[in-house]
C-alpha cells in the first residue's frame, strides 16, 4: 500500500494523471477533451497576464493524450530509418512542439465557435482503437473528426487524427516526401523551428 | 499415318489457340488465379467507392499491387489487393484511395510509414484514408457560404 502511495506521489509530483484503469478510448478522449474546454472557458485563465499559464495547461493535457513521438516518426515515414538516433530524437521534440503550438493557436481560436460534439462511434481492434466524433459549429455546420489510438499500458495515446477524411500523419508525411526531395533534412527541420513560437521550443 | 500426324497438328494448334485465348482472357479480366508473384494483404476503408478487383495499388505512383476482391464488411468496405513480392509494407503504411484526376479512375496509394516492424502476408494494413466524395465536398462548400455572418438565408441544416 506504501508503495502505491508513493508511485501516486510521484506522478503527481511530476505533473501526470495516471491512468488508474483501463478507460474505454471514448472516454479518455470525452474526459481530456472536457478539461481543455473548462481550460478554455475559464473566465480567470482569459486575461493577457494568465495566458501563458493556460497554454501550459492545454500543453499538460495534450502531453498525456496524445502519442508525439509516434506522430513524428510516421510523419516522416521512410526517411526515418535514414536519420541518425540524434536526428531522430531532434526531429521528435521539434515537430512535437510545432504541432502542439499549432493544436494550441487553432483551438483557442475556434473553441468560440463551437455549439457541441457528439461521439458518435468506437471501434477497438486489439491494441488499436478509432473513436468517431462530430463537431458541430454555432452555424449548425457538422465537421466529421476521427481519432485513432494505440493502447499503451492501461491508457490509450492518439497516434493519428482524422479531419473530414484527411489523416494529419499523411498529410505531413506527403509534404515531408516533397520537401526531402526537393531540399534537405536540415532544411526541413530549420522550416519547423521557424514556424514554431521561440518561447515554445 | 499422314493423316493421323496432320489431325494432331491441328489438334495441337488448337489447343495452343485456346491456351492463348484462355491467359487473354484472364490478363484483360485481371483476374489472378495464383498468387504465386505476390502476397495478400486487407484493408478496411469507411469508404470505397469506385474499387472493383483490378483496381491499381501503387506506391509513389509505381504499381505494385491490385485489388483482389472488394466486400462489405461491418458495414466498411473490406479490400484484398495482392502485393508484388518484394515490397515490404510497414506497420504503419497509409492505404489512401485516390483519383487519377479530377473524375478519373480510382486507385490505391500506399504511403509507406516508419515502423522497424512489417506486415506479414495476410496481414491487415491499419491505417486507411477513405475516398473524397466529390459531391458531399462541393455540398458542404456550398453549406459553408451559406452560413456566412453577411449571408441573411438561415444556415443549412
Amino acid at each position: 500500500m506504501r508503495t502505491l502511495e508513493c508511485i501516486l506521489l510521484t506522478l503527481i509530483t511530476l505533473g501526470l494523471t495516471p491512468c488508474t484503469r483501463a478507460e474505454r478510448p471514448t472516454n479518455e478522449i470525452r474526459a481530456a477533451t472536457d478539461r481543455v474546454l473548462a481550460l478554455l472557458r475559464d473566465p480567470a485563465l482569459k486575461t493577457d497576464a494568465r495566458r501563458s499559464e493556460r497554454r501550459q495547461l492545454i500543453r499538460k493535457e495534450f502531453d498525456q493524450l496524445v502519442d508525439w513521438p509516434t506522430i513524428a516518426r510516421s510523419s516522416l515515414g521512410h526517411h526515418w530509418a535514414k536519420r541518425t538516433r540524434a536526428d531522430q530524437a531532434e526531429f521528435v521534440a521539434v515537430f512535437s512542439r510545432f504541432l502542439e503550438e499549432t493544436f494550441i493557436d487553432k483551438i483557442e481560436t475556434d473553441s468560440g465557435e463551437l455549439d457541441k460534439i457528439d461521439y458518435t462511434g468506437e471501434k477497438i481492434l486489439d491494441d488499436y482503437a478509432s473513436v468517431k466524433v462530430q463537431i458541430t459549429t454555432k452555424d449548425q455546420i457538422a465537421h466529421p473528426v476521427e481519432y485513432r489510438l494505440q493502447k499503451s499500458g492501461t491508457c490509450w495515446r492518439i497516434y493519428d487524427v482524422l479531419t473530414e477524411g484527411v489523416s494529419l500523419v499523411k498529410n505531413y508525411r506527403d509534404q515531408f516526401d516533397e520537401i526531402l526531395a526537393k531540399s534537405s533534412y536540415e532544411k526541413l527541420v530549420a522550416d519547423l523551428r521557424a514556424r514554431t513560437p521561440p518561447g515554445a521550443l | 499415318m499422314k493423316k493421323a500426324y496432320l489431325e494432331f497438328v491441328v489438334g495441337l494448334f488448337l489447343a495452343i489457340g485456346i491456351g492463348c485465348l484462355a491467359w487473354l482472357s484472364i490478363k484483360l479480366a485481371r483476374k489472378e488465379f495464383f498468387a504465386r508473384d505476390g502476397y495478400e494483404v486487407q484493408a478496411a476503408f469507411s469508404n470505397g467507392s469506385g474499387l472493383c478487383p483490378g483496381t491499381l495499388v501503387v506506391i509513389a505512383g509505381v504499381q505494385v499491387g491490385r485489388v483482389r476482391s472488394v466486400g462489405l464488411e461491418d458495414y466498411e468496405a473490406r479490400v484484398r489487393m495482392v502485393i508484388q513480392r518484394g515490397v515490404v509494407l510497414q506497420k504503419d503504411t497509409i492505404a489512401s484511395i485516390k483519383t487519377k484526376g479530377l473524375i478519373g479512375e480510382k486507385y490505391i496509394e500506399l504511403t509507406p510509414g516508419a515502423s522497424e516492424n512489417c506486415i506479414k502476408p495476410g496481414g491487415t494494413i491499419r491505417d486507411t484514408q477513405p475516398a473524397m466524395d466529390l459531391e458531399v465536398m462541393i455540398g458542404k462548400y456550398i453549406q459553408g457560404n451559406l452560413a456566412k455572418p453577411d449571408d441573411k438565408s438561415p444556415p443549412a441544416r
